[in-house]
């Protein structure tokens, strides 16, 4: 039996970064999904519970909570292990003038203290809700946890992150699977682009409650019933 | 017509033959014009020095028309000066102004040691060529021209890649010091071409252990390496070894 072939994927420059590009990509369809299921949040407490009754009658849920973390694990064990490789082989002495060549971006740059910003909004993501007391139900957990300004701010700042993560780990994910072609590479990074700036969306629901946008709604509604009703 | 000349000032990395660390040294120049190249420049500075009896600044270049590789400096942060894919050599004072500071300094990456000054030691590139940037061909009489015919296209393609020169830029301007660019290069232009195609899968896994072993960093797609690049060599050639590295890992014997 041959198994150098799994053996090569960890130990090898292109083989790690195809891992960690793979599970990166996986990630970033769960925030698209994430995404849509949060949005949901807008259209009232009955809809948003709804959902998630709906979805955690799914007996698979706990499983699929599983893969999740494997795939978040394998994404920070081989982005870290590409990172630690690269800081083993950096150069002894910087350059005195450093300087861009114009390949790079501010989401490239960046990607490292993105990655941690992410990590930690990830944690502090995990402790609010997904371990906390669900038992005044979701839509009541979350819009709560909204009103607060600290919380907000943590949640701005973990979509922007993540916004500026995407916009260079979308891409250059596909790259580094070789799906790489002047024919559709501009359709891959404008999808990149559009996916990370639909991750703001994430801060926009928080703040949709902070400022008490869902209340002013409710009132107007009401306030149109009653002129329907006179 | 009497031309106009300027001065500059250098800061030049020196560094002892065998030596770990150096440092910035000053020097003055006057009298040039637009037309000398950059080389040319540090050519009429390194005869000043003679003739005063200081010791020249040791750089490294051979043929000066932009196809050898051997030219290659850091001027002012930018790999191979200010002009666009471009090599040093190519590069002329015309693009520098009078009472300019210009700071000059060798490659820097851990797979290339320094020698002396400016000059570095590339052979590590020469190691992952080693490990199989080549075909393996029975010596004998030289084959018919046009034995194994190639399209134009085809040809074209595998010609884009070759260009590559080995002068290090991609190794120098990449955050990572990958070569991920130089190694991509040759996979590339011999998978494209029928010659290069017995040893395929064998080649892209050597030569990508070797790269690895030889102490170059991991691509993190910043493509750096494709703006320097004096040859274009576009980063297509990168995705082009990513996906011989998986058709190798997991279709092939290997």
């Amino acid at each position: 039996m041959n198994f150098k072939y799994i053996v090569r994927m960890p130990f090898s420059s292109i083989g790690r970064k195809i891992l960690m590009a793979s599970s990166g990509l996986l990630l970033a369809l769960f925030m698209l999904v994430h995404l849509g299921e949060n949005l949901l949040i807008l259209k009232g407490e009955s809809a948003y519970n709804g959902w998630v009754d709906l979805l955690l009658s799914n007996p698979l849920i706990p499983a699929m909570e599983v893969g999740l973390l494997v795939l978040f694990l394998l994404h920070i064990f081989f982005g870290l292990w590409v990172r630690f490789e690269d800081w083993k082989n950096s150069r002894k002495r910087n350059y005195e003038v450093n300087k861009s060549q114009g390949g790079r971006t501010i989401g490239s740059a960046t990607m490292l203290y993105t990655a941690f910003a992410l990590l930690l909004y990830l944690v502090y993501h995990m402790i609010h809700f997904r371990f906390a007391d669900h038992s005044m139900g979701f839509y009541q957990m979350v819009t709560e946890a909204f009103r607060d300004k600290f919380f907000v701010s943590i949640y701005v700042l973990g979509a922007l992150a993540l916004a500026l993560h995407l916009s260079h780990g979308f891409q250059s994910a596909f790259q580094t699977l070789g799906i790489q072609h002047e024919k559709y590479t501009p359709v891959i990074k404008a999808t990149g682009w559009i996916v990370s700036a639909l991750m703001i969306l994430f801060a926009f629901i928080s703040i949709y409650f902070f400022a008490g946008f869902d209340a002013k709604l409710q009132y107007e509604q009401e306030k149109v019933l009653e002129t329907v009703i006179e | 017509m009497e031309k106009k000349t300027f001065g500059i000032t250098l800061r030049v990395w020196k560094q002892e033959q065998g030596e770990q660390t150096g440092h910035f040294e000053i020097y003055k120049i006057d009298g040039l014009t637009g037309d000398i190249s950059f080389l040319e420049m540090l050519d009429i500075l390194n005869e000043k020095l003679l003739k005063e009896g200081r010791e020249p600044i040791a750089v490294e270049s051979d043929c000066r028309e932009g196809i050898c590789g051997c030219c290659g400096l850091v001027i002012n942060g930018d790999v191979h000066g200010p002009d666009e894919h471009s090599t040093v050599c190519q590069l002329h004072m015309r693009r520098f102004k009078d009472k300019d500071v210009i700071t000059i300094e060798p490659f820097r990456a851990a797979p290339f040691p320094p020698i002396k000054d400016l000059v570095i030691d590339r052979s590590a590139m020469d190691s992952i060529i080693k490990a199989g940037g080549y075909i393996s061909v029975n010596t004998g009489s030289a084959p018919d021209a046009n034995s194994i015919p190639i399209e134009k296209a085809q040809a074209e393609k595998a010609m884009d890649f070759a260009a590559c020169i080995g002068c290090g830029a991609c190794v120098a301007a990449c955050p990572n010091s990958a070569a991920m660019l130089f190694t991509g290069a040759k996979i590339a232009q011999l998978s494209l071409l029928p010659q290069g195609n017995p040893e395929r899968n064998i080649r892209v896994l050597n030569m990508v252990k070797a790269m690895d072993s030889l102490g170059f960093g991991n691509c993190s797609n910043e493509y750096e390496c494709e703006a320097v690049c004096p040859k274009e060599i576009r980063i297509s050639a990168i995705a082009k070894m990513n996906r011989e590295f998986i058709k190798a890992n997991f279709a092939s014997e290997q």
